[in-house]
């Protein structure tokens, strides 16, 4: 069984005459990471959101972990479906930064929620903060916060919206890892995001979307080194990638210390 | 149309809906106003801003008739109120955040004042989509207002309010920044890029508005 499953989906928003989805067809697997790219108003957050109901699709079926989302909750969904917004601030309400992880443990009736909550929040490296309150944090922390108060539930499924925005390199390091080991659990990521260079180091499968369609489906080599598709979709080679253009490479490599030991090797430096 | 004359014609509206206290009065001067809608091609979206103000009228209605008024009189006072709210929607619907700000310069209201009136206006479809987004987010989260007894239910709004209110702060700190750094407030007297003038549409609509006034005044007295 898939874990996301859209089929022919059209979905249009009633404020606008056109179609924010068009016939969209994908089958995402379990413990697969999908990162969905495309201009603004491509219908990345819309398709993002029909993951877990918030929005029902005008025709077609959207399907997650075998139930139709029209039959569903938003809340029974979110139970397995764990959406992170892009700002941070239409999200955190509590009075401190441990009450906000407890939130979404508590509405889900999750066990020994403080110490979940706990575990999560020194997985975050915001342990220290636990009694402040989750607005003095910085723009970072709070992103952080949003993360982790989705991941405390565990849910099956997590729709990260633009996830590496007000992040430094050593967060969306951390970021990295901890899709990469929630997708080794058997758990399915979906990230929309504009940071390509991201998404070339994490190296997921990508969806292109443009006005509405999926314009490309495929691996991260391929989506991203078609420029065709890139100029289709108003977006910009990775820089590793351009690189290894530059250069003839076959293999672009994934990360700027992997490109420089290339580099190092083919000039015969010392490493 | 100038936005001047629909405020004109707005404010005609507005006064004889308060003015006229007999049925078939009120029923014209409500007529004026679904004319005036229909004329400006917003009868549908005015026909929808009103379901809110129906239950009103209704309620208006229901407890006039329990307290001992006439069905007539009650009826009256129902459609009376329907007769005001209307009469303003149909100048708000049909006159953007800048036309509003060149009307109210025009009747030269403080410049703060006209700047916090248009930008409160202008705000509405944002905060509208802020708060939609901010319950997403809560419901993403197992956030249920469908269950629970009232109280619980009253309960569950924090989690709304709190960012909906820490939202439009944040806003308005950043719009406060934005527009001193582009030097607002330095100049007393700004220049604008529009100018209201009145086309000779304009004038011939103020005439129908005068004649419709004095006819409206006449059936007000006799």
């Amino acid at each position: 069984m898939s874990a996301i499953e859209f089929d022919h989906v059209w979905y249009r928003y009633s404020s606008h005459q056109d179609y924010a989805l068009k016939d969209v067809t994908v089958t995402i697997g379990k413990g697969e990471i999908v990162g969905v790219v495309g201009p603004n108003g491509a219908g990345k957050t819309t398709f993002a959101k029909h993951i877990n109901g918030l929005l029902k699709p005008d025709k077609g079926l959207v399907k997650v972990l075998g139930r139709d989302t029209k039959d569903e909750s938003v809340a029974r969904l979110s139970r397995d479906v764990g959406i992170i917004f892009q700002n941070p601030h239409h999200q955190l309400f509590s009075e401190t930064v441990s009450e906000e992880v407890l939130f979404g443990l508590k509405n889900f009736d999750v066990e020994n929620p403080g110490l979940v909550a706990e575990r999560v929040l020194e997985d975050f490296g915001l342990l220290q903060y636990r009694e402040k309150p989750p607005l003095s944090l910085s723009g970072g922390e709070k992103k952080r916060l949003c993360i982790a108060s989705a991941i405390a539930w565990d849910p099956k499924i997590l729709v990260l919206d633009e996830p590496t925005v007000g992040q430094d390199l050593n967060n969306k390091r951390q970021l990295l890892d901890l899709i990469v080991s929630w997708s080794q659990r058997g758990k399915t990521a979906i990230l929309v995001s504009h940071d390509m260079e991201f998404l070339w180091a994490l190296n997921p499968r990508i969806l292109v979307f443009s006005k509405g369609r999926i314009l490309a489906d495929g691996k991260v080599d391929v989506v991203f080194t078609d420029e065709e598709i890139l100029h289709e979709a108003s977006l910009r080679l990775p820089q590793l990638a351009e690189l290894a253009a530059k250069l003839g490479w076959k293999n672009p490599p994934r990360t700027p210390s992997e490109a420089a030991k290339r580099i190092l090797e083919v000039k015969g430096w010392p490493m | 149309m100038d936005p001047r004359c629909r405020l004109l014609i707005a404010l005609m509206l507005f006064a004889f809906s308060l003015a006229f206290l007999d049925l078939p009065k009120v029923v014209l001067v409500l007529a004026l106003v679904i004319l005036a809608g229909t004329l400006s091609k917003i009868l549908r979206r005015l026909a929808k801003l009103q379901i809110l103000t129906g239950i009103l009228v209704a309620f208006i209605l229901v407890i006039n008739i329990t307290i001992g008024y006439s069905v007539i009189y009650s009826l009256t006072l129902s459609l009376r109120f329907l007769s005001i709210v209307s009469s303003t929607s149909v100048f708000f619907l049909t006159t953007s955040p800048d036309e509003l700000e060149q009307v109210l310069k025009w009747l030269r209201a403080p410049r703060d004042v006209v700047f916090a009136f248009t930008t409160a206006v202008r705000f509405v479809p944002v905060l509208m989509l802020d708060l939609s987004q901010i319950i997403a987010a809560q419901r993403s989260r197992g956030l249920e207002f469908e269950k629970g007894n009232p109280i619980t239910r009253l309960r569950k709004l924090s989690p709304i309010l709190v960012p909906m209110i820490v939202t439009a702060l944040l806003r308005s700190n950043d719009l406060a920044e934005a527009i001193e750094v582009r030097g607002y407030g330095v100049s007393k007297r700004p220049t604008s890029i529009y100018e209201l003038k009145f086309s000779k549409y304009d004038w011939s609509c103020i005439v129908i508005v005068v004649l419709a006034t004095a006819a409206l005044t006449f059936l007000l007295i006799y």
